[in-house]
């Protein structure tokens, strides 16, 4: 197995009984990312000079047994919506392509306690607002698949960094699948832990009440790892919790359902044909599966382009080119707040503030953002009842497999139904996992989604891991190797 | 809910400045996606929002106590002001 394919407990455990440094390993990422980069486009900006000497500096732990974790000198890609302390955060918006960091994200101190090295700042949407990464003012990501396709979004440089083995996991951000899609578009293990359980302290905000940080790996234990290393009560982030971690059967006793409304109209038969297969391989090795009906998701995207949007305009009025960011001179203030967000934002982010303003105005609230609170209220709680009956739900990730540049741009609606299975599960809180289970006709791949109750992630990654290994897929990338 | 959607006025409460090319494509897709989501908008519910947490998990949000914390020092905290002067931010006139 190449040395880049291997997982982070594995990596980790070369470097322990050194046979192989950690400086040696960066060398061969950073070659990764020399060859794959001008094709690719994952990253906003690389991090190499310094990452040099923190390599050196991680060598030199383990050659006196003295490493700081399992994330100890691997190789980490941050999507550019997570601040790190002295680099610049773009979001992928012009609005910020100046903007330094003041100070580090949560999720960033805690990976630094173990010196993780991050490889760079990986593109997006623009803040994180988009399915396809098509959204970035910083040009297109190309899927390492199939350079045709797009990979994903909104994280969806994180998603093809660790795709062309340019990182060995990365950070994402989720809001209605940002985390999931590109995963599954890649072929990756993509994770959306339970809301607040991650600290959403200097992520930059999009929709406050559904955004979380997660990571981007190629195994569910990366992923694990990443998640035990990022997670955790911060006292600067006021929806962080800390409740403990909820036990449900992660073994052949365990009860799933499959959601019979994300198998219907919209689904391509190739996704619906990865779910069949998992299905299978879970009934032949003893796990009740049964179908259910959850109606409300039928409304899941409408009811998140109300809430994503409205809570989009609140957030993103604070870039009124005062205290940071663009700012193009006007007579008043007024004048040049206006001017400033014209030329600073991009395209979809102004229809989305435009839609979040429209539907929280006098008049409207009732109709529109109240309505979609109350819709919200009651999905969940259709969440909860199922969640009586099985441990699980599973669905496809995607309606399809990734689609080709430029194909969905001129169509809003139309790319907003690519979201259509992650939404859920951020409008809930849910904890929801990707796990990548074979190819499209078109030899893409497909991802399928396995959900649980809020704060069984534990369980949950428990399962996903049991349906990784009965499934076994190892196809990788070579589009880009040309 | 009919779509009485008028660019200029929300764009003024945005704050967005629109070219007249952008009014007309933006205008047209908000239409579609209002279309989209009225069903949503014409259902009845049996409760009212008062009784919606904005915490997916139904939490109420942590205060903190009003304690004075070492964070950013006033450079860090103006360092990305486009304008800056004396230690404080620099706009233009709210008034022409």
């Amino acid at each position: 197995m190449k040395i880049e394919n291997k997982s982070i407990r594995e990596i980790n455990s070369l470097f322990q009984k050194k046979e192989l440094k950690p400086s040696e390993f960066y060398h061969k990422i950073f070659d990764n990312t020399a060859q794959s980069e001008s094709v690719i486009h994952a990253h906003l900006k690389l991090f190499e000079e310094e990452n040099r000497n923190k390599a050196v500096q991680s060598d030199e732990r383990f050659a006196k047994d003295q490493s700081l974790g399992l994330l100890d000198g691997i190789p980490i890609a941050i999507k550019d919506n997570i601040n790190i302390k002295g680099y610049q955060t773009t979001c992928s918006s012009k609005m910020l392509s100046e903007y330094v960091s003041p100070y580090n994200a949560t999720v960033i101190n805690k990976l630094d306690q173990q010196q993780t090295i991050f490889t760079g700042k990986t593109n997006l949407d623009e803040f994180a607002m988009g399915s396809s990464t098509e959204n970035s003012a910083y040009g297109l990501t190309k899927n390492p698949w199939n350079t045709e396709c797009v990979p994903g979004g909104s994280s969806g440089g994180s998603a093809a960094s660790v795709a062309a083995r340019s990182s060995i996991a990365a950070l994402g951000s989720d809001t209605g699948g940002s985390i999931r899609q590109p995963a599954a578009f890649c072929g990756l293990v993509g994770y959306k832990p339970t809301y607040g359980t991650v600290s959403r302290f200097g992520l930059i905000a999009f929709a406050s009440s559904l955004d979380q940080i997660g990571p981007i790996t190629k195994y569910v234990d990366d992923a694990r790892i990443l998640y035990n290393s990022i997670k955790g009560y911060d006292s600067k982030d006021a929806t962080s919790i800390t409740d403990e971690q909820i036990k449900i059967p992660s073994d052949k006793t365990a009860k799933v359902g499959v959601i019979k409304e994300l198998m219907e109209e919209g689904i391509s038969d190739d996704a619906k044909k990865e779910v069949e297969k998992v299905i299978n391989i879970l009934k032949a090795q003893g796990v009740e599966v049964i179908e259910v009906s959850l109606p409300l998701i039928k409304l899941a995207i409408s009811i998140y382009y109300l809430i994503a949007p409205a809570e989009c305009s609140a957030n993103l009025a604070r870039f009124d080119g005062v205290r940071y960011g663009l700012r193009v001179e006007g007579k008043t203030s007024y004048e040049m707040m206006e001017k400033t967000r014209a030329e600073g934002f991009g395209s979809e982010v102004k229809r989305r503030i435009l839609l979040g303003t429209y539907a929280l105005s006098a008049g409207y609230f009732d109709a529109y953002y109240g309505k979609a609170l109350l819709a919200r209220k009651n999905m969940i709680d259709e969440f909860n009842k199922i969640f009586n009956q099985v441990d699980y739900l599973i669905s496809p990730t995607t309606p399809t497999a990734a689609f080709k540049a430029g194909e969905k741009t001129s169509n809003p609606l139309e790319m907003y139904m690519s979201d259509l299975c992650t939404i859920p599960a951020n409008l809930a809180g849910l904890p929801s996992i990707s796990v990548p289970t074979g190819l499209s006709k078109e030899k893409l791949p497909l991802g399928v989604q396995v959900m649980s109750k809020a704060l069984t992630d534990d369980s949950l990654l428990d399962f996903a891991e049991l349906i990784e290994k009965e499934v076994s897929f190892n196809d990788e990338p070579s589009d880009w190797i040309k | 809910m009919s779509n009485e959607f008028d660019i200029d006025d929300v764009s003024k409460l945005a704050s967005i400045e629109l070219e007249e090319s952008e009014k007309e494509k933006l205008s047209k897709d908000l239409s579609v996606i209002l279309d989209h989501v009225k069903a949503l908008s014409e259902l009845e519910f049996e409760i009212s929002v008062d009784e919606v947490f904005i915490h997916p998990l139904e939490k109420k949000l942590n205060l903190q106590e009003d304690v004075v914390e070492e964070f950013l020092t006033h450079e860090e905290a103006l360092s990305n002001a486009p304008e800056s002067k004396d230690g404080k931010f620099v706009v233009p006139p709210s008034l022409e």
